[in-house]
């Protein structure tokens, strides 16, 4: 089931114009000024800088892929106290910036910290942990949704075989959910190449730090581009070897709503293990550093502004969430389709998520002040004067800079989930008789329309918390709440970002309940459908 | 469950209000009632300053902030049609790049005001000028170090000091523009053995920013930290108890005071290029140096006034009075890209 030609060919035009910024650094990167500096760089810290980069990626990865896998599994399968409201808590951390816990857990934890008795969150092996603590939850609500669609056959029969949970569950779950593991953890690899903040503050540079100050240090924007692309280019390629790889391991067991599994309740020690283990990540990832800018904030002065600022993060992320889910379902059939161009596009799109947000945000300066000049020239001709906006001063602008840089966040779960619709699905539809229309809202539908709410989900916690777009790009006089927290927390006034940076997370709590209920409900009428249809 | 799709429908229709209310920009020609500041200082303590302005003259100020190097980004996009009237950076080195790419006009001589601005802390022509400062300080802690042994930057990177030195990463401009000075003072190679004994010195990697390093001294994680003055000022007045115990338990020295002077940055503006309200922008370029504007930076950022006024700051006034570096700070842009590389090539990360 795919777009037809036409409509194709409008994804890709679509999801070239997200790409039009990251296209726009590219340019740069080719036909900028070159300098010596990236030869000085070869020189000097190109080993250490690629060092950090992958032993913080490594451990960003492996730290998000073990919490998220584990925390989703036992939620999806297994019933224990506390599970309802652990399903959209596990969610949570995603809200707090990775600047922020890391700024958090390395106050907490330097020698005159609180904490001063555990090792300083610090050097490349602590920033991993930062971001796998608080990214894991993209693995974890990719793979929860996974897990809950997922058919029980293969891992009932795999037990029934001899094999102990934890075997049945590396063999056979985990592989079949792998399609969700991978964009999470690829949503998760972007995020932290592209960090600066964090790794920064924790003294572990990064790639994304050779690039600040290739721009910074030395005034040089083309070089910056260049490490950019550098940057993006290895990203892609791990995202393409894991896609290569994936595609040879193909399976196409039966999935869908084919048998949604009953959860098995645990007793005992067994639920107080289970609570435990899905309690740590949201204390370790939004409680502890959360609470303690919490307890700075105490001794701090209310920032100014912060219910204005509220309004227009609030307006923003909705408007981007639902524009960016409906872009990520379109992005998803092109990608469905296999035609080479609505699948280049799509992926190019999708890209933007890894170049560290400043160079991002020059992407799209240039895209406009380009656009800008071409409608002034027109409007000129036509009119007799300049176009009468200026483009770089517009929320819409801003919008437009967001979609371009979350394409990732929005393209992956609609992805993922349509992966599940296999072709055996999809072939058995058919073969019932079901018209190409009917497939879509009967079987692609019901799949497809959670992965769309979760890449709304996603794109809203994104937008709350961007940064670098939101500072060079706003109208004047126009905070955020994400602007006023780093502000402060430049500012080393970690007490006074506390309340922004809370008030993010306490708004990404109602859009996590809502999209984890209407998810449920789901599940629940698919169950009920099911049951009627074995009566 | 229907409380909160009303929730979000009410938000969605208020962000599409929000949208068309900001899509238009602040008009370019009006008449010199407004003022378009584009800033990288972000203290919320500048809105009083703002406001004082407004009070005064009835001119509205509007903000856009940003990182220096963004907002130069920003006003060179927008090229001829950029609605900025004032530019304000926090380093002489991002200014320098602004004039470099053509975004100042020269600002007169504001009533006067230019040239009570020390020399050494304006444009050579007249583009920009600095209207605070920092300086870049050795904190230490009295009971472990003497306060002789770090009479100077140079000291830094003496054997003595071995494993006992603190300091932040050197992405912090404050860094580059400290060895940019050196560099001016010493020459380049002298500069580069001065960074290369300064982290044979260092006690940890470069982590955290100027406050850790100092919550560091304190802790007994290191001796002595180089860091710029508010931060110490700030931990005075905080309110906080532990950070008044810091404050307490470490001194303060300015260095080089009879061997070229401290070392010192500025906030700094100019007028825009383009400026479409250039009255207006001149009156807040004046204000600045205004007895009440001057007061202000000293008093709620704890920075030096770049005139020589009286102002009230407890903290401020308890570290006295220093000599500081001479040096014109558009030096300190020239030499940012060569100290950066120092920094590289000495594996100061």
């Amino acid at each position: 089931m795919t777009l037809r030609p036409n409509a194709n060919a409008l994804a890709a035009l679509a999801a070239l114009a997200i790409a039009a910024p990251l296209l726009a650094v590219v340019a740069l990167a080719v036909f900028g000024a070159w300098t010596d500096y990236l030869a000085h760089l070869a020189e000097t810290r190109l080993t250490d800088y690629l060092a950090n980069t992958a032993i913080v990626a490594l451990c960003a990865c492996a730290t998000a892929g073990i919490v998220g896998a584990v925390s989703a599994w036992l939620v999806a399968r297994y019933a224990f106290p506390g599970r309802a409201q652990l399903e959209w808590l596990l969610a949570l951390p995603l809200a707090m910036p990775a600047y922020a816990a890391a700024y958090a857990w390395f106050d907490l934890t330097q020698a005159a910290g609180p904490l001063g008795f555990l090792p300083t969150v610090r050097g490349p092996v602590g920033a991993g942990f930062i971001f796998g603590l608080t990214l894991y939850p993209y693995v974890y609500l990719l793979m929860r949704e996974t897990f809950a669609g997922q058919s029980s056959d293969a891992y009932d029969a795999a037990r029934t075989l001899g094999a102990g949970p934890a075997r049945a569950f590396t063999r056979i779950a985990l592989p079949m959910a792998r399609p969700a593991l991978a964009a999470g953890l690829g949503l998760v690899l972007m995020e932290t190449m592209a960090d600066f903040g964090a790794v920064v503050h924790l003294g572990a540079p990064t790639l994304s730090v050779a690039l600040v100050r290739a721009w910074a240090g030395e005034g040089s924007s083309p070089d910056a581009a260049r490490l950019a692309v550098l940057l993006v280019t290895i990203t892609f390629l791990i995202l393409f070897i894991e896609r290569a790889q994936r595609r040879r391991a193909r399976q196409h067991a039966a999935s869908g709503r084919v048998k949604p599994p009953r959860r098995v309740r645990l007793g005992g020690g067994a639920a107080l293990a289970a609570l435990a283990i899905c309690a740590i990540p949201i204390l370790a990832g939004l409680v502890i550093p959360m609470a303690r800018l919490g307890w700075l904030a105490l001794d701090a002065p209310v920032a100014r502004g912060l219910g204005e600022a509220a309004i227009n993060a609030l307006s923003l992320a909705v408007i981007t969430a639902l524009i960016a889910a409906a872009f990520g379902i379109v992005a998803a059939y092109a990608l469905r389709s296999r035609r080479p161009l609505g699948v280049a596009a799509a992926r190019l799109a999708g890209l933007g998520y890894a170049v560290p947000g400043a160079v991002a945000a020059l992407g799209v300066l240039i895209v406009f002040g380009q656009l800008q000049s071409g409608l002034d020239a027109l409007w000129t001709s036509a009119f007799g004067q300049s176009f009468p906006f200026l483009l770089t001063a517009g929320a819409a602008t801003l919008v437009f800079a967001y979609l371009s840089r979350f394409a990732a966040a929005a393209i992956g779960p609609s992805e993922s989930a349509l992966s599940r619709v296999t072709p055996s699905l999809e072939g058995a539809a058919r073969s019932l008789g079901a018209g190409p229309r009917r497939v879509i809202t009967q079987v692609h539908w019901p799949i497809l329309s959670s992965g769309a709410l979760l890449a709304g989900l996603l794109v809203f916690v994104e937008v709350l918390k961007e940064l670098p777009a939101t500072m060079i790009l706003r109208p004047f006089n126009f905070d955020t709440l994400a602007v006023i927290a780093h502000n402060y927390a430049s500012d080393e006034r970690l007490g006074e970002a506390a309340l922004p940076a809370l008030l993010i997370a306490i708004f990404c709590l109602p859009a996590m309940v809502f999209v984890a209920r209407r998810i449920t409900r789901q599940e629940r009428r698919a169950e009920r459908q099911l049951a009627t249809e074995l009566g | 469950m229907i409380q909160i799709r009303r929730l979000f429908a009410s938000s969605a229709l208020f962000g599409a209000l929000t949208l068309t209310a900001c899509a238009p920009a602040p008009s370019e020609n009006a008449a010199n009632d407004e003022l378009n500041l584009y800033t990288a200082r972000h203290y919320a303590s500048d809105d009083a300053v703002y406001a004082a302005f407004t009070e005064a003259t009835g001119i509205e100020v509007n903000v856009v902030e940003a990182s220096g190097d963004l907002l130069i980004e920003r006003i060179r996009a927008d090229g001829a049609r950029s609605p900025a009237d004032v530019i304000i950076t926090v380093d002489a080195g991002r200014l320098h790049r602004a004039a470099e790419a053509g975004l100042f006009q020269p600002v007169g001589d504001l009533g006067g005001a230019l040239g009570s601005v020390p020399a050494n802390l304006r444009h050579p022509d007249g583009l920009w000028f600095g209207f605070s400062t920092r300086a870049r300080v050795m904190v230490y802690a009295p009971d472990r170090i003497d306060a002789a042994q770090i009479s100077t930057y140079e000291d830094l990177a003496d054997e003595a000091l071995r494993g006992r030195i603190c300091v932040r990463s050197s992405n912090n401009v404050y860094n580059i523009s400290l060895l940019a000075a050196l560099i001016e003072r010493v020459g380049a190679e002298a500069a580069e053995a001065w960074a290369a004994g300064v982290v044979a010195n260092l006690a940890r990697p470069p982590q955290g920013g100027d406050t850790d390093q100092i919550r560091a001294v304190a802790a007994g994680e290191c001796d002595v930290a180089l860091v710029n003055h508010y931060y110490l000022g700030r931990l005075a007045n905080t309110g906080a108890e532990a950070d008044l115990a810091v404050f307490e338990a470490v001194d303060l020295v300015f260095p080089n005071q009879n061997a070229g002077g401290a070392h010192v940055n500025i906030s700094g503006a100019g007028l825009a290029a383009g400026a479409p309200n250039r009255e207006a922008a001149e009156a807040f370029l004046a204000f600045l140096l205004s007895e009440t504007g001057q007061r202000a930076f000293p008093e709620l950022t704890n920075e030096y006034p770049a005139l020589d006024i009286a102002y009230h700051n407890p903290a401020l006034e308890g570290f006295g009075t220093f000599e500081g570096d001479p040096l014109n700070v558009s030096a300190l842009g020239e030499r940012a890209a060569e100290a950066q590389r120092i920094f590289d090539r000495v594996g100061w990360p």
